[in-house]
């Protein structure tokens, strides 16, 4: 059984996004080939977009074309993948599981008169419907969830499926944008960096990373420690920039840095998939925290089970040892 | 013109959660409200004191015993409440849930509702937008800034790799907000005192239709691909272990190494 399934592709400065080619590798897969797979891009004027076509490696590709499209808008995108949908035929509708995908799913799936499946790593036809694997209790627990009736709306984790190669669209076609800019609820002002505060987590060869588990900013001067023995830096989860122990700019995940140093040490973080998106390209990693079921232990190479505040210091006095 | 906040009952995040069928084992949990949701009240509330919005109501659906997260809304500061009755069983499906609380919004006068960007149990992240897009409210998901410029409302996104859209909606408007946009307050005891005069308004949900709807299948842990191993011993001794390790691992030198 397989159906045709529209994705929604997204550019990049000097192209595509990553997130549409695991986009186009997961909906390949459910379509059961490239043939079967329509990408939808939003674009103010087509002709500038055409070289895409050469790197959008779908069946189809929809240009949903007008000046409303200037600049991406949560209201503007989900008027161009639902005028896309019906386009295409298309019977399951594939976003990227991030701040894209979080304000367009569910605008979509609210005119189709359905839930979306989010934080999907799997996905598979139902006779009438889809039935997806997904992410539960921030990363806890993985659940299966049944979404009938179609057309069908998924945001897809990044990372759950490989990048496609890029390579030529089979077709493509122009469709006037059924909304103008006068249609819209929402303006794009501006895109801006957050600034990272002068320290460079991405270029760490070491990064010793502070989670909520500690307890309160009073014990992050075991992580410093840590940190300086190993000749590190410090960076964060989520959970401990937003209560304010370190500055946002430290933070790793999917809404921060991305590191991939030789040496990543997770210090009483649980890890959730957001932080796990962040620092997976790590060469080694550690991970201390006193939850043995904690997803962390999945992404790392060596764990310790125990009280983060008794082994990393520990850890440090080991090392300074060892030296 | 009010502001709203949408609120979800919540397993408390340090339970020891147990699969159990579909879903995880409810028999000895406690309950509170959702940790992005407090954000969300905490937004509404600071709109209503910044003048931009005459009364704070906070909504709910969820079973009898989650009028608890509305009386937490309440002591907070919100004016008033409305719960929604339904099975908690009932809450799997985000659209059933989404459809009541618009519902319940469309005759609020609202002018911003909040919303949590997601809910920790279930983790749809679609509740708000699914309102939104019911309504045909403006929508803004991952907030983690808020401005009112001449009737419109000015919000930072927080998009991948550090950088923030600035994002102008009309009103009315649904902002999922992300955790760390504000510091949300806590209860005082004159607050939790005048909670308890504070009207709550209770709607009796029909039950949700046969036919489209998310269905809960299975629960599970993640499967570990590589599983890390894990260093047994005392504290000392797994870090003893662990240092030749994380040398040859990672092939880095340390600062006390002697060169």
């Amino acid at each position: 059984m397989s159906r045709r399934v529209l994705v929604l592709a997204e550019r990049s400065e000097n192209g595509v996004a990553d997130a549409s080619y695991e986009l186009l590798e997961a909906a390949s897969r459910l379509a059961g080939g490239q043939d079967g797979v329509s990408a939808v891009l939003p674009v103010a004027d087509a002709s500038e977009a055409e070289g895409l076509r050469e790197v959008l490696p779908a069946g189809e590709l929809l240009l949903v074309e007008g000046p409303a499209h200037a600049s991406p808008t949560a209201d503007g995108t989900a008027a161009a993948v639902l005028h896309a949908r019906e386009a295409s035929g298309a019977e399951c509708i594939l976003l990227p599981h991030d701040p894209v995908g979080w304000d367009v799913a569910p605008l979509v799936a609210a005119r189709l008169g359905t839930a979306a499946a989010t934080a999907v790593s799997a996905l598979s036809w139902r006779e009438d419907g889809i039935a997806a694997k997904r992410s539960a209790f921030l990363g806890k627990f993985v659940q299966e969830v049944e979404a009938p009736g179609l057309p069908a709306v998924a945001t897809v984790e990044r990372g759950a499926f490989p990048a496609r190669e890029p390579g030529p669209a089979l077709s493509v076609r122009i469709l006037p944008s059924p909304v103008g800019p006068g249609d819209l609820r929402s303006r794009l002002v501006e895109v801006r960096d957050a600034g990272s505060g002068g320290v460079d987590l991405t270029a760490a060869e070491v990064v010793v990373a502070a989670g909520r588990g500690l307890g309160g900013p009073e014990n992050l001067d075991i992580v410093h420690e840590l940190a300086a023995a190993l000749g590190g830096v410090v960076g964060a989860s989520r959970a401990v920039t937003d209560a304010g122990w370190l500055p946002h700019e430290l933070q790793i995940g999917s809404s921060g840095a991305t590191v991939s140093p030789k040496l990543y040490v997770a210090c009483a973080i649980s890890g959730a998939i957001q932080h796990l998106v962040g620092m997976r390209g790590s060469r080694f990693v550690v991970a201390i925290n006193k939850d043995p079921d904690a997803p962390i232990f999945g992404a790392a190479d060596v764990g310790i089970v125990g009280d983060a505040l008794e082994v990393i210091p520990a850890v440090t006095e080991a090392v300074r040892r060892s030296g | 013109m009010n502001a709203v906040a949408l609120v979800k009952q919540v397993p408390d995040r340090n339970s020891a959660f147990r699969p159990a069928g579909n879903w995880i084992d409810e028999s000895s949990l406690g309950y509170g409200i959702n940790d992005y949701d407090r954000y969300a009240v905490e937004a509404a509330l600071a709109l209503k004191e910044a003048g931009h919005a005459a009364e704070t109501v906070a909504v709910t659906a969820g079973p009898a015993d989650a009028g608890q997260v509305l009386r937490s809304c309440l002591a907070m500061g919100a004016d008033r409440g409305v719960h929604l009755i339904t099975d908690r069983a009932h809450l799997a499906d985000p659209f059933f849930v989404a459809r009541a609380l618009a519902d319940a919004v469309s005759g609020l006068d609202a002018g911003v509702v909040f919303a949590g960007l997601l809910a920790e149990d279930s983790g749809h992240g679609q509740v708000g937008g699914l309102v939104a897009g019911l309504l045909g409210y403006s929508f803004a998901s991952a907030a983690t800034g808020l401005h009112f410029r001449n009737g419109r409302l000015e919000v930072h996104r927080e998009l991948e790799g550090g950088r923030i859209a600035v994002v102008e909606l009309r009103l009315p408007a649904v902002v999922a907000v992300q955790t760390g946009i504000n510091t949300p307050r806590y209860a005082s005891l004159r607050g939790i005192m005048a909670s308890r005069r504070k009207p709550v308004e209770r709607v009796e949900l029909a039950a949700p239709p046969d036919g489209p709807g998310l269905r809960r299948l299975t629960l599970g842990r993640p499967e570990r691909g590589a599983s890390a191993e894990i260093l047994p011993g005392s504290p000392q001794e797994a870090a003893a272990a662990l240092v030749p390790r994380m040398r040859a691992g990672a092939g880095v030198s340390f600062p006390g190494d002697a060169s």
